[in-house]
């Protein structure tokens, strides 16, 4: 029990062990469970399809999750700014007017709503955060469940497609929607991914390369030395978590430009929860966020398929709880050894 | 005027378990954002156990679950040192994730029958109890001492023989079985009945609650009352005209949210906060 890696060992096969318990609850014969995860998410160029869609949201998200970590905040309220953002980024998408052919430049300005609308919702969390030294856990948590109360207010009355019964907002036209990136058959990868990768490799550079990047580590990884160093904590602490609001935001314009077209209640399945795993996962390089969103994408893809055979979703939510704890403790030990 | 006491002191008594959870854990130098997965998962085994097995194995289900959680967090903290709030992160998905799971499984079950509680008075009796157990016990026995030693300075509490380790599996031992009760009375209040999410935010609630009483049981009491007074005028106005305006029932659904986001904005800090939080 004393050396390390060996109860890091325990550790992963205690959450392995703990994964085929549940599974041992199934009724269905276990072969066949498995083959409909592995078909229902890689299988066939329709799963590859919703396995890639899944993974868009998750990384995008995890990106915005990621920039705040980085500066040492947790910032939960992703969820309520990809909401609001979507929410927002849908009304400008529906209502900004202008002639056939400028549907690029307003899907551009619909995104760019969506991030001001995502920053404005994570200002109050990051002000109190800075100024009044309130933990933003609880701030972004309240945060996230007034952004549900006020876009199921606006979808069933202000923004409701007059046309429609249920409080979902019009559709947009089929020239308002982001392009795919791929094509060919039911293989289709929406150019909404190809952001979040750009976003990943830019962040990487911008972290390591420009001076403020230097600075958000650098208050991430301890404050004191920071202040000592000169750089403003509430700023940086300001700046990360608007700018993880504004990411949040606009991946919300991008889900609704790229996938769903319209928005409604309901409108996220807990992407924000899943996108704090995805930047965990990534831990101090953004570049991880690709795979760690990837398989974060194949799980939720899997779980929807596993619904099929009478598996609840909620086992793969326990899966990810488990990989983010022994991701987490890996890093520990990781860490420990380098000092 | 009657009707908005009795759901005060009713939305109250989940956050005051839970407050008294978070004071416990975080006192001993743990942070704790997972007492909501603790009180979800309680609730949820309490209900479809109880309804399956009779109230008091449905309690003990509960409880037991809460306390498994709270080791869980406990062991990934102390003994794997995982950041407290990726471990409680992670400690509210297993939780979420369980108790979907087991209430699909058993979803007949869960629908045949409700689940006979003790009347929400023992509860709301045996909340207000603990607060002054609690209080007294921290202030004034060897063992509530060691405990507020441990979470403001666990290195010098080492220095003189304390073993912090041990005295947080302790604590959060006591965590998750508040936290549990939490979670079981929001069975007993909808008629022994559990529902997707019951728990609604407000195991973070009480923490905000627990933070703005400055970690002292008695005044975060009091800011449990306060926050449970929003949730009954709430109640109250839903789906009523208010000074002759209509205001949507989303506006009353956000108040206890607003009100909690509004009252961490005003509060001076954290200089109260345990000096131990999160600390080795």
């Amino acid at each position: 029990m004393k050396h390390p890696s060996f109860r890091l060992a325990l550790l992963v096969l205690a959450a392995i062990v703990a994964v085929a318990l549940l599974f041992t609850t199934v009724d269905r014969p276990l072969p066949e469970v498995w083959e409909g995860f592995v078909r229902g998410t890689t299988g066939t160029p329709i799963a590859w399809t919703g396995t890639l869609r899944e993974t868009t949201p998750l990384l995008l998200l995890g990106a915005g999750v990621f920039i705040a970590l980085r500066a040492g905040l947790f910032n939960i309220g992703i969820e309520g700014q990809f909401i609001v953002g979507a929410a927002c980024s849908t009304w400008v998408a529906l209502n900004l007017p202008g002639p056939p052919g400028t549907e690029p430049v307003r899907m551009l300005l619909a995104m760019l709503a969506g991030g001001v609308a995502g920053a404005l919702w994570a200002l109050p969390a990051a002000w109190i955060k800075a100024y009044r030294n309130g933990h933003e856990v609880i701030s972004t948590i309240m945060l996230n469940s007034i952004a549900i109360a006020l876009t199921d207010f606006l979808v069933a009355g202000p923004l409701k497609d007059p046309k429609g019964a249920s409080p979902s907002t019009a559709k947009l036209s089929e020239a308002m929607r982001l392009p795919f990136a791929f094509s060919q058959g039911n293989l289709q990868v929406s150019s909404g991914l190809l952001l979040g990768i750009a976003l990943a490799v830019a962040m990487y550079l911008w972290l390591r390369f420009r001076v403020a990047g230097y600075e958000l580590r650098l208050t991430g990884e301890n404050p004191t030395a920071a202040r000592a160093a000169g750089v403003s904590v509430a700023r940086v602490t300001m700046a990360a978590m608007v700018a993880s609001g504004a990411i949040g935001g606009a991946a919300g314009g991008i889900h609704v430009l790229a996938f769903e077209g319209r928005f409604y209640q309901g409108f996220s399945p807990g992407y924000g929860f899943d996108a704090l795993g995805v930047a965990l996962l990534a831990a101090g390089n953004s570049l991880l966020l690709i795979p760690a969103g990837f398989l974060f994408g194949f799980l939720t893809k899997g779980g929807a398929s596993l619904q099929v055979f009478g598996v609840p979703k909620g086992i793969t939510t326990i899966m990810l709880g488990l990989i983010i704890l022994v991701a987490a403790a890996i890093r520990y030990r990781r860490e420990s050894n380098d000092a | 005027m009657l009707s908005f006491a009795t759901n005060t002191l009713s939305f109250a008594t989940p956050l005051i378990f839970a407050a008294l959870a978070g004071y416990l854990s975080e006192r001993s130098g743990v942070i704790n954002i997972a007492l909501e997965g603790k009180m979800l998962l309680a609730a949820c085994l309490a209900a479809i156990v109880g309804a399956a097995l009779g109230p008091v194995a449905g309690i003990a289900a509960g409880l037991a679950a809460a306390v498994g959680l709270s080791m869980l967090h406990a062991i990934a903290t102390q003994t794997y040192r995982v950041d407290h709030v990726v471990s409680g992160m992670a400690v509210n998905a297993i939780a979420a994730g369980a108790a979907n799971f087991v209430l699909l499984q058993n979803r007949d079950t869960a629908l045949a029958k409700a689940v006979q509680l003790p009347p929400l008075g023992v509860f709301q009796v045996l909340a207000l109890l603990s607060v002054v157990v609690i209080a007294l016990w921290v202030a004034n026995c060897r063992a509530g001492l060691r405990l507020v030693a441990v979470g403001n300075d666990p290195f010098k509490a080492r220095l003189a023989g304390l073993q912090p380790v041990q005295i947080r599996f302790a604590a959060l031992v006591g965590t998750g079985l508040l936290a549990g009760l939490g979670g079981i009375y929001l069975v007993a209040n909808s008629a022994g009945n559990y529902t997707d999410n019951m728990t609604a935010g407000r195991g973070y609630i009480a923490l905000a609650a627990l933070i703005l009483g400055g970690w002292r049981p008695v005044a975060s009491l009091v800011v449990c009352f306060v926050f449970a007074a929003f949730a009954a005028l709430s109640v109250q106005f839903q789906g009523q005209p208010f000074l002759g305006l209509a205001v949507p029932g989303e506006f009353w659904t956000a108040l206890p949210y607003v009100v909690t986001l509004i009252a961490l904005a005003l509060a001076m800090g954290r200089t109260r906060a345990p000096g131990g939080l999160g600390r080795f």
